[in-house]
């Protein structure tokens, strides 16, 4: 063991080992003997401090402009901890940082209330931290596969708690299926790399990927997209995430859905664009066309669910949809030369991550808030909990305000990047006619999508902040605790303030974009404070952020001002003269009806309606409804899959009889079989 | 020293401003005028809508003790995103009032932004009126913003900017040439949607209060007083918005350039002309037209989607 045997440049090196350290006595501290007062809350705390480290970390490589290199622990001569962390993996600690310490701090309140309990588990709590912070530096196959490995068991262990419940175990279960059918095919690219590398280092990768044939840099490319697009939760490759971010403690919930997934986008960029690119025409195409796919559908089926949790984490779905149009399009304009359109494309998808998990986080952890007040997420049973849990309400607002991509918040910067980088490639003429059509036609698919989420977070925030509670247990609720209101006010503000700040930020994150797409010169224009400008050839165009934002806070406050001269009288709102009551709201299912009938053809809605009768007499006694829509992919694609996994699984069975005659015998015929391929 | 094309710009934009504030109400008054006046009604005055604003600025809000603080804020919020909407959208110059602040794209986020509060709050009452309007907009506008960008897009890729004021510049030096069959069909996507976003026939109906047929008036039921008038006020300037966006992009003429009295006056002109004759192409629509069915509407909206993927598809794939 030799920690911080390679370190160049020595505070950033002490930075990385002090945080390791952290980390370390954080999980020891949550396995530690029950004698101290409460273990799991210095655990959070020291894992809270760990990630202000770990952002330190990466903004100091970002702003320094040069990779920190470390590497420990051999094992067989294969080093387990070999990292290199450059300005794109800085980018990825950033989001990891700022996330995990409002995560970290969200959780110390969030345990205290109960809801994780007192438990172990919380011990995969800091391992899941310092395997993200290693997945995104790792410099070695071996490394990556580590830290990769690591992150998936800890944050297995994390979903499924101490006590699951059958659905939990499952929802577990399937996870850990899924995460490791993705690790697979990235070990056989790994493998065809490290082969023609004759080394295992990522610094080998990229001359060896440039001598392979076209044939097997496709089939390297697919295996790597499949295996990071399962990561990232991409559809068709979703099935896992809807059902596992869920049921998480909240605190993770925000992590899983704000940084881990990214692990994928990470993935691609690394190994797709920047390790075997640029490549052909189509791989972008590819991106593109999954990217589309899964913001459209990833925000339609988030409409349809009325668990608060369930409808992030599809949320989830549809933001990487958003980013890998970004990658898409990126890869698309390497792949013909058009560096300036793929820099800015790649701005725009960095940026969108890095938003991601500023939004999702404030929005996960607030569905937590709001399930540890009332004891449930279902939306049908919520409402208005926006005067009994103000700070919630408007943490839970701002973030549903920027996921929507509204202005002047930070997912409406990055959503216009990426549109810039759309527009910028359908225009520009060195892209094949066919991939300009298809750029073109996202524009719409985007469109879409960013109109849909409005309709989403419309629903979610009016469900379950608005209008007379649905619940006994709705109408209790209380705000939850500081700790937790401090977390989500400083993402919210994080949120509103990165909005602000877009032309900086993604200037920044534009420079790290540009050397990676091999765009040497950087354009990017700086008109005036917090102004996005977009050097695309052939696309100049401007949006003052901060300029915007002061004008709309002005004219806003100042019709305020004007109209709250007058009193406000407040009276129950008129029902035709009954008294008002919960069930003349709208429900979350009926919010979405109209769009749930608008996009049948995709949703396939099912519905059964059961009436029956006060006996001999025409009135209803009991009116039953139940709905639901089908998830294609899923009949389709995943059940026979399943079914036929399962049927492969029984004829294997037959091989296993118990006799130990029997197992010698294969033993022998394998032998046999191996000694005479052996020979010839 | 400010600099002439500056306070050219300044002095424009102010005039577009105070120009656009003024006439909103009266937009309206022209669009029930005419609507009357093809049913054979004498109709209001059109200087109606200025003293419905009047009159309800001077009343009490009564709002629902089932409300949060969004209640109040959200009149201001979303006059705040149409307004600066406007500012952004060039219509008395060729320059945007607010040049290099956003393009047509913030234009775009500033109405999806303004829609958002406004749904949001229409359910603040607990009323089912209110989420039967926003339930409405919300799912109406999943057509409306993918059309409005695929009929913009191809202006943009025409121009190399996503500037509004850069396309309405190339427009109006191209002259006739600015109208191919490309920026034809998208200007024929672009209406249709607009007609839903404005909330006039076959989509919705300005007039009625019927409870199943409401839209936007759902939205504002629960509202009174003065932010009542705001949010009228915001809608009535929300026509003007669109109507301008349509004429910088598909319809750049007459737009001055400098302070000249002469090219400012027929600026103005040309301004309020097309403006006018959006509301009174409004009146007829909301005449001649029976409102469609709900569930009807997609049938129509995709169409200016798919009517703006032809005329993209033109763009790109036809010889210039």
């Amino acid at each position: 063991m030799s920690i911080a045997s390679a370190l160049e440049g020595l505070g950033s090196g002490q930075l990385l080992v002090a945080i390791a350290a952290i980390l370390t006595l954080a999980t020891v501290a949550a396995v530690a003997p029950r004698s101290r007062a409460n273990p799991v809350s210095l655990s959070l705390a020291l894992s809270g401090v760990a990630c202000v480290g770990i952002l330190v970390f990466g903004v100091s490589v970002l702003a320094s402009g040069s990779s920190v290199v470390a590497s420990a622990g051999d094992v067989l001569g294969f080093a387990l901890i070999d990292v290199r962390y450059d300005a794109l993996a800085a980018i990825f600690l950033v989001a990891l940082g700022i996330a995990g310490a409002a995560s970290s701090v969200y959780g110390i309140g969030y345990q205290a209330h109960g809801t994780t309990g007192n438990d172990r588990t919380a011990a995969a709590y800091p391992v899941f931290l310092a395997s993200l912070a290693l997945v995104f530096g790792a410099d070695d196959a071996f490394a990556f596969l580590f830290a990769w490995e690591l992150m998936a068991l800890s944050s297995a262990i994390l979903v499924v708690g101490s006590r699951p419940t059958a659905e939990v175990a499952r929802a577990g279960y399937l996870y850990l299926a899924l995460t490791h059918l993705a690790t697979a095919p990235l070990i056989v690219a790994f493998a065809v790399l490290a082969s023609a590398a004759g080394a295992t280092g990522f610094s080998s990768f990229g001359p060896a990927a440039a001598g392979l044939s076209p044939t097997s840099r496709d089939v390297v490319f697919v295996l790597l997209f499949v295996g990071f697009a399962t990561k990232a939760g991409a559809i068709p490759f979703h099935v896992w995430l809807p059902r596992a971010h869920p049921v998480a403690p909240s605190h993770v919930s925000a992590l899983m859905s704000g940084v881990m997934i990214k692990v994928g986008v990470f993935g691609i960029v690394r190994f797709g664009l920047q390790i075997l690119g640029p490549g052909p025409e189509w791989w972008g195409l590819l991106v593109l066309g999954i990217g589309v796919a899964s913001a459209v559908l990833g925000v339609l089926y988030a409409l349809m669910e009325h668990d608060l949790k369930r409808l992030l984490a599809f949320h989830s779905i549809e933001n990487v949809g958003i980013i890998l149009i970004g990658v898409g399009v990126a890869l698309l304009a390497v792949a013909d030369g058009a560096t300036a359109v793929a820099g800015a494309a790649l701005t725009a998808a960095l940026f969108h991550t890095l938003n991601h998990a500023l939004f999702k986080s404030v929005l996960f952890l607030a569905a937590g808030s709001v399930q540890s007040a009332v004891g449930s997420r279902d939306l049908n049973v919520l409402g208005g909990l926006a005067r009994a849990m103000p700070v919630t309400a408007l943490a839970f607002g701002i973030g549903a305000a920027a996921i929507s991509g509204l202005p002047p918040l930070n997912g409406f910067a990055s959503e216009w990047l990426t549109f810039q980088g759309l527009i910028g490639a359908g225009g520009n003429g060195a892209l094949s006619l066919v991939a300009r059509s298809a750029v073109l036609l996202a524009v719409g698919g985007l469109g879409l999508t960013v109109a849909l989420a409005v309709a989403c977070f419309v629903k979610a925030t009016g469900m379950t902040f608005l209008a007379l509670p649905r619940s006994p247990g709705a109408a209790d609720a209380r705000e939850t605790s500081r700790l937790m209101g401090a977390a989500m006010a400083s993402l919210a503000i994080a949120c509103i303030a990165v909005g602000i700040a877009a032309g900086p930020v993604s200037a920044a994150i534009g420079a790290v974009a540009d050397g990676l797409v091999g765009q040497s010169s950087t354009s990017a224009p700086v008109l005036g404070p917090a102004a996005v400008g977009v050097p695309v050839v052939g696309i100049d165009a401007v949006y003052a952020a901060g300029r915007l934002a002061v004008l709309l806070g002005g004219v806003a406050g100042l019709t305020w001002l004007v109209a709250m001269r007058r009193g406000t009288r407040r009276v129950p709102t008129w029902t035709t003269g009954i008294a008002p009551e919960p069930a003349f709201e709208y429900t979350a299912t009926s919010y979405a009806k109209l769009i749930r009938l608008y996009f049948g053809p995709i949703l396939r809605p099912a519905r059964e309606v059961s009436v029956e009768l006060h006996p001999g007499t025409p009135f209803p006694r009991t009116v039953r409804y139940r709905g639901e829509v089908s998830h294609v992919l899923d009949e389709r694609i995943y059940r026979p899959l399943h079914r036929g996994a399962v049927g492969a699984a029984q004829l294997v069975r037959r091989l296993q009889s118990g006799s130990l005659q029997l197992y010698l015998a294969y033993s022998v015929a394998a032998l046999i079989g191996l000694l005479l391929v052996a020979r010839s | 020293m400010i600099d002439p094309s500056t306070l050219a710009n300044v002095t424009l934009g102010l005039i577009q401003a105070v120009l656009t504030l003024l006439v909103a109400p009266l937009l309206l008054g022209i669009t029930k005028r005419v609507k009357a006046r093809l049913q054979y009604r004498q109709g209001p005055s059109i200087l109606q809508p200025y003293r419905d604003l009047a009159k309800w600025w001077r009343k009490e809000s009564v709002e629902s003790d089932a409300a949060s603080p969004l209640t109040a804020a959200a009149p201001a919020l979303v006059f705040a995103a149409v307004f600066v909407a406007t500012l952004l959208v060039p219509m008395v110059s060729q320059r945007p009032p607010l040049e290099g602040w956003g393009d047509l794209l913030v234009v775009v986020g500033l109405m999806a932004l303004g829609r958002f509060v406004l749904a949001l709050s229409a359910l603040d009452a607990g009323s089912a009126f209110g989420g039967m309007g926003s339930s409405r907009e919300v799912a109406i506008a999943t057509f409306v913003e993918p059309a409005f960008l695929l009929a913009l897009v191809g202006t943009a890729l025409a121009a190399g900017s996503t500037d509004l004021g850069a396309i309405a510049a190339l427009g109006v030096a191209s002259g006739i040439s600015w109208y191919t069959p490309a920026l034809l069909l998208a200007a024929g996507a672009f209406a249709i949607v607009a007609v839903a976003e404005t909330g006039h026939e076959p989509v919705d109906n300005p007039d009625t209060h019927l409870e199943l047929t409401m839209i936007h008036e759902g939205m504002l039921l629960e509202a009174s007083g003065p932010r009542l008038t705001i949010f009228t006020y915001a809608a009535e300037l929300k026509l003007v918005l669109v109507a301008g966006l349509f004429a910088a992009v598909f319809l750049p003429v007459g737009m001055a350039q400098d302070l000249a009295p002469l090219s400012v006056l027929v600026a103005v002109g040309a301004a309020l002309a097309k403006l006018v004759a959006a509301a009174v192409v409004l009146g007829v629509l909301d005449a001649s037209l029976a409102k469609l069915r709900i569930l009807a509407l997609p049938g129509l909206l995709a169409t200016a989607s798919i009517v703006a993927v032809i005329g993209l598809a033109s763009r790109l794939w036809l010889p210039a």
